[in-house]
């Protein structure tokens, strides 16, 4: 499966990221991947979530799901643009909580 | 339903007269034309269609047994009566044997289900032979009424 | 290359590409775009996601107020994932390089994700494979809008694959452009198992789930020989299905060639071979396989397909039509109206839903409450007697009673058509089928009572046996010599001989080869089988004598179990019958 929009280099800013543990007991699924989508949309920076090689683009759920992250698995979340460090505490936090309230 | 749920007492013809078929025919229609179920004008045609009936085949089911029957615009719900003639009558039944007891149906034409109702009943009761003999022995109006209105017998309802 | 198993119901092969029904039944054609229409075709696409985003954010709302707001969440879910960069990039993708119709590159994209959903290994992300299926709907019924193309208006031969189809709706299937069929569900006695092979339509039910895998205008081989449905064949097996082809072709070309041999035993012991039959036309067809007339004409599809009940006038011509295409004097079985309420309701007299179809109120229960309905039929059956050899056939019917309620009511339709002075013929013989254990326990009573016996084995094994046999969970039950079953169909052939009345066996049973000569053995002397196997089966009896296949039918009659007797009459064919290995 090709990613189309891959998090562009060549800005002056360099990338942030964080290592994260999956908490959610379903995972990664389909909710929790689209309000993480949704808020990664928000921002100028690209967004990218890694697992074991795999990279994913923070704003496409599709691909988010694609990592098939299980609760428990470990993630590398990268956020790399002019509104980066901004954007990594919301973005990490949604990704940790990984709301397990609404199921 | 039993036999009592659509014959008229009143039409019962516990000795017939008549000899012939035709004869025996509009005797049991005018009987049930007097008990007032439809007009007297109307009794001609219904004999008349009735005997049209029987060229198809005789209702002469074999055993002593006729139901001569036709759907009629003149009765406004199925109506019946019983005539017994005891010497036995020529009514070219099946097995060629003449018939003592007749069970007579005059249904209205759009009740294609009463009247197959109340045939299939008449056929079932004419099956049991001990029936069929009590009828024949009966003498008047009222022993052959108390016949038709027992609760059918066996298992089968 | 991806081969699939299913139950093969109808026997040919047939290649090409697929035509996907889903249940909304649109279809999804592999059309080609010119380079010139591309960038309209991605801005239609676009429009069209646009449009289903929408839709799935009203039906948020509207959930959301309905159910609360956590219900609703799933369908913002969808819609973001339509607005997903990543997913709308690939179909533009294969939109503009490969130059498919948005249609075929949304159905196409949306399927390997939702494959890849499933082979990821995730039972959470598995499950979702559903949502996007739902997704795959909504957008393609955007794109087309009102144009969604019906079955009926074929132009190219295809491969109708879907969950499964309705009589009504096979019934439907054009057989010059429809060359072969597979459905997920179903199995060999369901209905429409039965008119794939009345058709000759190269069938195969009861796959399982495989459709999420295809795409329509996908290339695809049917074998309905074997039960296989090959997608995305390779060469080599192209190759070895069209020699296989060919190879039947001539094989039929074979068996055609026993059409006029008659068919009896070695030792001269004469059997009447008949024909059943759905439409009208396919007389002609039963007869040029060598059919002595038909034996079993369904009336059923008088009955579907359509807004109101058929008219004494339709049922009239329909009988005529088959009549006209039968040699003056053979026989022509009328089987009157045998379908459950689940699956026509009288439109004069509708029946109320039921919890348990198979034992409520179908077939001749449903007639017999229904007189207008069942009259008008067998007016019009009286009435083309006239023209010819036409028998009267009751299904299901259970009890004396139903029976004689029956005959009760023939006797008052030709009083009707004496009345209205119309030509009917006077004599037209009865019989009953016998499908249901009570009437075969009572064959004795029933065989006096009519002109002469039927058996419909596929009823008459479900309801022995108590499995539903479109069911594929007890499918196993279901098979038609199982000892039970061959013991109530003994009983049949033997009061049926007591009684001086004709036994018929006309459901699928009799026209397995395996079968037929069991069927002989007991007794069996007219059989009544879809045409295309008159001549498969009339090669059975033509290799066999009358004692050999009495033997046969003595040791199967001995065994407990149907798969003992299923291994014992496979022994026995590949003794005596080594050609029919194929």
């Amino acid at each position: 499966m090709s990613a189309i929009n891959r998090p562009s280099a060549g800005t002056l800013d360099p990338p942030l990221s964080r290592d994260i543990v999956v908490v959610n007991p379903q995972g990664l699924h389909l909710r929790p991947a689209t309000a993480f989508a949704k808020l990664a949309r928000q921002f100028a920076s690209s967004v990218a979530v890694c697992r074991d090689g795999q990279r994913a683009n923070g704003k496409s759920q599709m691909e988010l799901l694609m990592l098939a992250a299980e609760s428990g698995a470990r993630l590398t979340l990268e956020v790399e643009g002019p509104d980066a460090a901004t954007a990594l505490d919301p973005l990490a936090d949604l990704l940790a909580a990984a709301d397990a309230s609404d199921d | 339903m039993r036999m009592s749920d659509f014959v008229v007492r009143d039409a019962i013809v516990p000795r017939l007269t008549a000899t012939t078929k035709d004869g025996i025919v509009r005797e049991i229609v005018n009987s049930l034309q007097a008990a007032g179920y439809f007009q007297a004008s109307e009794a001609e045609n219904i004999v008349r269609a009735i005997l049209k009936r029987e060229q198809l085949g005789s209702t002469g089911i074999g055993r002593g047994i006729a139901i001569p029957h036709t759907k009629h615009p003149g009765v406004d719900r199925l109506v019946g009566t019983v005539a017994l003639a005891p010497a036995g009558v020529n009514f070219d039944s099946i097995d060629g044997e003449p018939v003592q007891v007749f069970v007579l149906l005059v249904s209205p034409q759009d009740r294609p289900g009463d009247h197959l109702r109340a045939l299939e009943n008449v056929v079932r009761s004419m099956r049991e032979d001990s029936f069929v003999k009590s009828l024949r022995e009966a003498q008047t109006t009222d022993e052959i009424w108390k016949l038709l209105d027992e609760p059918p017998g066996g298992w089968d309802r | 290359m991806d081969t699939r198993r299913g139950t093969p119901v109808s026997p040919g092969v047939a290649a090409g590409p697929v035509l996907l029904l889903d249940t909304e039944w649109f279809r999804i054609s592999r059309r080609k775009l010119r380079t010139a229409d591309v960038d309209a075709e991605i801005e239609r696409f676009r429009t069209a996601m646009a449009a289903a985003a929408t839709e799935a954010r009203q039906e948020q709302q509207n959930i959301g107020k309905q159910l609360g707001r956590q219900y609703g969440a799933i369908f913002e879910a969808h819609a973001m994932l339509l607005e997903d960069p990543a997913m709308s990039g690939e179909i533009e993708l294969q939109i503009r390089t490969d130059e498919y119709a948005a249609e075929y590159a949304v159905s196409r994209v949306i399927r390997r994700y939702a494959k890849a959903f499933q082979s990821v290994g995730s039972s959470m992300l598995a499950g979702r494979a559903s949502d996007l299926f739902d997704l795959e709907r909504r957008v393609i019924g955007c794109l087309l809008g009102d144009r969604r193309e019906e079955l009926k208006h074929l132009t190219a031969p295809v491969i109708v694959m879907a969950h499964d189809l309705t009589p009504s709706q096979a019934a439907q299937l054009d057989p010059s452009k429809v060359h072969a069929f597979v459905t997920e569900a179903g199995g060999r006695t369901s209905h429409t198992s039965i008119l794939a092979a009345a058709l000759e339509i190269p069938a195969v039910v009861g796959v399982g789930p495989f459709l999420e895998d295809v795409s329509g205008g996908d290339e695809a081989i049917v074998d309905g020989n074997h039960g296989l449905v090959i997608l995305d064949p390779d060469d080599a097996t192209r190759a070895q299905y069209e020699s296989a082809r060919k190879t039947y072709v001539s094989f039929e070309r074979s068996l055609d060639e026993l059409r006029d041999l008659p068919a009896e035993t070695k030792d001269g012991v004469r059997i009447t071979l008949l024909g059943n039959i759905e439409f009208p036309h396919e007389a002609a067809h039963a007869v040029a396989k060598g059919a002595e007339g038909i034996g079993l004409y369904r009336t059923e599809f008088l009955y579907l397909s359509r807004d109101s009940d058929p008219t004494e006038e339709e049922h009239y011509k329909a009988y005529c039509e088959v009549l006209s295409h039968l040699p003056a004097g053979v026989p022509l079985v009328v089987r009157t109206l045998d379908l459950g309420a689940d699956k026509f309701n009288p439109r004069s007299e509708p029946v109320s839903e039921e919890q348990n179809p198979a034992l409520g109120v179908r077939s001749v229960r449903l007639c017999l409450q229904n007189l207008p309905l069942f009259k008008t039929q067998l007016r019009a059956i009286f009435r083309a007697a006239v023209h010819g050899d036409i028998r009267i056939l009751f299904p299901m019917i259970t009890t004396m009673r139903e029976l004689r309620r029956c005959k009760l009511l023939l006797k008052e339709v030709k009083e009707d058509l004496f009345e209205d002075g119309v030509p009917f013929a006077r004599e037209v013989p009865i019989g009953t089928m016998v499908e249901v254990p009570a009437a075969a326990i009572l064959a004795g009573p029933m065989a006096r009572e009519v002109d002469y016996l039927s058996i419909g084995t596929n009823d008459l094994v479900q309801y022995t046996l108590a499995a539903d046999r479109t069911n594929e969970h007890v499918a196993e039950l279901y098979s038609a010599v199982d000892p039970a079953v061959l013991f109530l169909i003994q009983r049949v052939l033997d009061e049926g001989r007591k009684a001086g009345k004709k036994v018929n066996v006309c459901g699928e049973m009799s026209g397995e080869p395996f079968f037929a000569a069991l069927l002989l053995g007991m007794g069996l002397r007219q059989f009544s089988v879809t045409p295309h196997s008159i001549p498969e089966v009339k090669r059975v009896i033509r290799s066999l004598t009358l004692t050999e296949a009495e033997n046969i039918a003595r040791e199967a009659l001995l065994l407990e179990t149907a798969s003992e007797v299923m291994n014992y009459l496979r022994t026995q064919s590949r003794r005596l019958l080594p050609e029919l290995e194929l």
